[in-house]
């Protein structure tokens, strides 16, 4: 068993360093924190302004970049490989399309009534 | 820093490098990459309860409004701002096991969990006022008026999202606080350090379902 051939010497050659091992400065946290309740205390600020369904926009808009900040820097996804942000953007991906084409078929009945 | 075959084999015979695996930073992708997946299936299962609440929002926009007025507003945003520097407070963490620092990172964790029961124990007061409000259906639910079932839908709606997430986050200071104790008994280091690392990406993702919940549940209608 521990004679097991590993790795092989291409392997050894090509081997990446490790994003994770990156160490992120404090100050670099703090900012993302600081940012975030900023965001926070904006999002409950603007939704005592009357501005109709912009109300709305903006809080998900809000939420959106909130949501980009905790996964790029909290969940390091600025240093994941190609492959892992692929599959943590699916999630949202598949979301999307999901409420997007129920959106569709809702939002359209008014005007395209069903055949019969 | 390219770790040599001797490296490799010392840490496959230190049980830090599973044999299916070229080298360490395989084995970490690999763990990464599998936990995203379950997490993809977790953004799905909170994605329904949302696709529900949009439709029956399109369907009932007043009725959601006065609804959302009866939610308490500056609970929310404080158990917001909690679950914020909740996650931050993991990040550290984490940062913290990478540099050694162990008895910091048990710390830190065991705060990441204090700041999650703190965000469930602020919720069953929220869970108690709606209570003593006559605000739960099918239990002591008492509202008239024309918007009367639009607001029952929205509580409905809200029970389900906010017990599911609680659900989740009652999960995860098990989780952590658990770690928390392996950390302070040295389980952990900077050679070994994933698990942490999964279960702060877990943490991460309770926060954002919390991110979207917030101006859902609690903002609107705020300026009418």
């Amino acid at each position: 068993m521990n004679a097991t051939p590993r790795p092989p010497e291409h392997a050894q050659e090509e081997r990446r360093k490790d994003p994770s091992a990156h160490i992120t400065p404090v100050w670099h946290y703090l900012l993302v924190l600081a940012t975030l309740l900023l965001l926070l205390l904006a999002s409950a600020l603007s939704a005592l302004i009357r501005l109709g369904y912009w109300n709305t926009i903006i809080n998900l808009g809000i939420s959106c970049i909130k949501t980009l900040l905790v996964m790029l820097f909290f969940m390091h996804e600025t240093e994941a490989r190609r492959l892992t942000r692929t599959t943590s953007a699916l999630g949202f991906v598949w979301l999307t399309v999901m409420i997007g084409l129920m959106l569709a078929d809702f939002l359209s009945r008014a005007y395209v009534p069903p055949p019969w | 820093m390219n770790a040599t075959t001797a490296e490799l084999e010392s840490l496959r015979e230190r049980g830090l490098l599973e044999k299916q695996f070229d080298d360490p930073v395989q084995q970490r992708e690999a763990a990464t990459l599998g936990m995203w997946v379950f997490l993809s299936t977790e953004i799905l299962f909170f994605g329904v309860l949302f696709a529900s609440y949009t439709i029956c929002r399109i369907l009932y926009p007043h009725g959601f409004a006065a609804a959302s007025r009866e939610t308490d507003m500056l609970l929310g945003s404080n158990e917001t701002a909690v679950l914020l520097v909740s996650s931050t407070l993991m990040a550290f963490g984490v940062r913290a096991i990478k540099l050694d620092q162990r008895t910091l990172a048990a710390c830190l964790f065991a705060g990441t969990a204090a700041l999650g029961v703190t965000f469930l124990t602020m919720h069953g007061f929220e869970y108690h006022k709606e209570y003593t409000e006559h605000l739960i259906p099918g239990l002591n639910f008492a509202r008239g008026g024309p918007y009367a079932r639009a607001i029952e839908l929205f509580f409905c709606l809200y029970y389900f999202i906010t017990g599911f997430h609680s659900l989740h986050v009652l999960v995860g200071v098990g989780v952590i606080g658990t770690l928390a104790l392996r950390v302070a008994r040295g389980s952990f280091g900077p050679e070994r350090y994933t698990t942490l690392e999964l279960a702060a990406l877990y943490w991460h993702l309770v926060d954002i379902v919390w991110i979207f919940v917030y101006p859902l549940i609690y903002l609107v209608g705020r300026s009418g």
